[in-house]
């Protein structure tokens, strides 16, 4: 028997017990669609993540009280141990680091503005530094950036993030109106581009001011972060490590002491990610992997129930000629037609899925355009393994007592 | 000239939980070709074990068995399925068609596990139909039918593979005596044509088709009497003079 019939004869008895074989298949249906769904999702968030690096520019990082903290334990030792940053630092690494071209450093605070009774809540405030714009520069929409006299002299501007141009200044210019933080006045001499969203938090929900102005009205308790421009990219490690001498050598550490600061780079955001995405993957797969045994398990069950049902026919396939081999072929195919068919629906789901998740909630999803051969693989592995032993038990049946069961 | 059909000293048991009910006692039976033999006897006496054996769909528990000379206990599995599908055309008295599929595609079926083409398939799946005048069902399924018409679809498919042996078991053992003869005209016209054939039966008119009758009774030949001599074959000179060694 060739293959063509085989097939034929599959699609007729699955499209038979359409219902049956539907509800078969969820297992596998769910398994395909949840995976490729996570890996939608993941790589949705790869693409963001390797954008927004990307942004961060070449041979740039920053120095901060905290670094990238992946565990507890470390959590607690950087909460006991690490000191502050202060601008001393940041003019200790100007002064220095060779390596060092440009520094700068920025304090945050967050504090909910109001104007003419529009509020916006949470909004991170800046206090920057000029340099900061030769390391990170800023994409203006309208008006200009901070100049170095700006932080010098102390004067009373501010550099907008869309959302607060958005909802303070509904329908009027913002530039060189009044805004009012903490009881002070700030011109505003300019906005940036809109950012959208990332996870659902807004990236357009800041205001910049000058470092003095924010130290001013914020106090000085706070740590700085401290964003350094190696001369050149290539000497960006070199420069990391004149940065830590330096730093080290301020905070009186002694050779046997770890750092007590936090240094990150895109690399180290990446690989941060990487890491986390990958473990995500990893138990997304191990649930997945766990459906798709159950979903191969209920695919074989059913095979058996249908090799029971149609054990006469099969007795009248032997009297008429079936080796043992036809008979296999054709169950074998159906139990991987019907994962296979299984696996076809799970990725139209999960096509639907991430295009749903990428406009409805604030996780980017890209759907995997690896997914449906990975997914047609894996569903044929699924219905030879679990189809394999029912196809054989139909083969073995005797024929006479075959046809002679109701 | 090798006999179709030889058997000697075939027995089956079937093993039932503690007992063995014991089918057949020893069966010595020769057949020649182009014989046309009728099987007889009681209910229960093994007659259909013994079709069962002769047409390979099942293994004596001993004695020997050969089909046209060859010994069938030396053959494996896919050389049975071979046999089954060319050699022998086996009529049911259930009929056993698939109850889903179409008349044609019943009696394609042997083909397809012969290898042919599904053009060639299909051409000599409506002839055989044609031969048993149903070209004007090729398209209803069993159920669509009448049980004269499902068991000319059964005859069609064992015959479609054009085989030498063709074995009935009760053919019309499921059929009105009207439709019960329209079948047997069909047998005669198989047996005319050449076919060795051999056909179980309840009823002595049915039987009197054949040119010979064996009797069993608690599984072994009581009887085995000839009613014509002469073959009725159309070839009859290739039919060999058959050595009908009565017991
Ligand atoms: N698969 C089986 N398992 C157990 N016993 C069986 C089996 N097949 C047949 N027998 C027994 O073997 C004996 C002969 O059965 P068989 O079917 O050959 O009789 P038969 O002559 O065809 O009868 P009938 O005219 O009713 O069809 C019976 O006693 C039957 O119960
Ligand atoms: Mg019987």
């Amino acid at each position: 028997m060739n293959l063509g019939e085989s097939t034929r004869l599959a699609l007729e008895s699955i499209w038979a017990n359409r219902l049956r074989s539907f509800l078969t298949l969820l297992g596998v249906i769910i398994g395909i669609a949840a995976i490729i769904a996570t890996a939608a999702v993941i790589n949705g968030l790869n693409r963001y993540v390797a954008e927004k690096l990307s942004n961060l520019g070449s041979g740039v990082f920053t120095v901060q009280r905290f670094g990238i903290i992946t565990n507890r334990q470390q959590f607690i030792d950087a909460i006991r141990k690490n000191r502050r940053l202060e601008p001393a630092d940041g003019r200790a690494i100007r002064e220095r680091c060779p390596l060092a071209e440009e520094v700068a450093w920025e304090a945050h605070a967050t504090r909910d503005l109001v104007r003419r009774g529009a509020e916006v809540r949470d909004v991170d405030i800046g206090g920057v530094t000029s340099g900061i714009l030769e390391i990170e520069p800023y994409d203006v929409e309208a008006g200009r950036v901070f100049t170095p006299s700006d932080d010098e002299h102390g004067v009373p501007v501010a550099f907008l993030g869309y959302d607060v141009v958005d909802r303070l200044f509904p329908a009027v210019d913002p530039i060189g109106k009044e805004l009012r933080i903490d009881g002070l006045d700030f011109k505003v001499i300019g906005y940036a581009q809109k950012k959208g969203s990332f996870l659902g938090f807004s990236q357009d929900n800041f205001v910049k001011i000058p470092f003095s102005l924010h130290r001013k009205l914020f106090g000085s308790r706070q740590s700085v972060n401290i964003s350094v421009k190696a001369s050149t990219e290539d000497s960006m490690t070199e420069a990391m490590d004149e940065v830590r001498a330096v730093l080290r050598a301020r905070h009186h550490l002694r050779p046997a002491d770890p750092d007590d600061f936090g240094m990150v780079t895109a690399e180290g955001i990446n690989d941060l990610w990487r890491n986390m995405s990958q473990t995500i993957f990893a138990v997304a797969l191990f649930v997945v992997g766990i459906s798709l045994v159950v979903g191969g398990i209920v695919i074989m069950n059913i095979m058996l129930v249908s090799v029971i049902e149609r054990t006469r026919e099969i007795g009248v396939r032997k009297a008429v000629g079936a080796r043992q081999r036809d008979i296999v072929e054709q169950f074998l195919i159906e139990a991987v037609l019907l994962s296979c068919i299984g696996g076809a629906i799970g990725i139209g789901l999960a096509w639907g899925l991430s295009a749903l998740l990428a406009s409805q909630t604030p996780l980017p999803a890209e759907f995997p355009i690896w997914a449906p051969p990975v997914a047609f693989v894996v569903c044929t592995a699924i219905g030879v393994f679990f189809g394999i032993s029912p196809a054989r038990r139909a083969a073995r049946l005797d024929p006479i007592e075959a046809l002679r069961s109701d | 000239m090798t006999d179709v059909i030889r058997t000697e000293a075939l027995t089956r048991s079937f093993e039932m939980g503690s007992t063995t009910v014991q089918a057949l006692r020893g069966v010595d039976l020769v057949i020649g070709r182009n014989e046309y033999v009728a099987i007889m006897g009681p209910s229960g006496s093994g007659k259909s074990t013994l079709m069962n054996l002769i047409g390979c769909l099942d293994t004596p528990t001993s004695g020997e068995y050969w089909l046209n000379g060859n010994p069938v206990a030396q053959l494996g599995e896919d050389e049975l399925a071979r046999i089954r599908n060319r050699e022998i055309g086996f009529v049911f008295q259930t009929f056993n068609l698939l109850a889903r599929a179409t008349a044609l595609r019943n009696v394609e079926l042997p083909l397809i596990y012969g290898g042919i083409t599904p053009a060639e398939r299909r051409e000599l799946a409506a002839d055989a139909l044609r031969q048993v005048d149903l070209e004007d069902r090729m398209d209803h399924r069993p159920n669509q039918l009448s049980g004269g018409q499902r068991q000319r679809v059964s005859i069609a498919r064992a015959l479609v593979t054009k085989p030498a042996l063709v074995l009935a078991d009760e053919p019309t053992g499921n059929l009105d005596s009207k439709t019960s003869m329209e079948i047997m005209g069909l047998f005669d016209r198989l047996h005319r044509q050449g076919n060795t054939l051999v056909v179980v039966t309840h009823e002595r008119d049915i039987a009197e088709h054949a040119q010979r009758i064996v009797t069993i009774k608690d599984g072994r030949i009581e009887s085995d009497e000839v009613l014509r001599s002469a073959p009725a074959s159309e070839s009859v000179a290739e039919s060999a003079p058959r050595a009908l060694e009565a017991e």
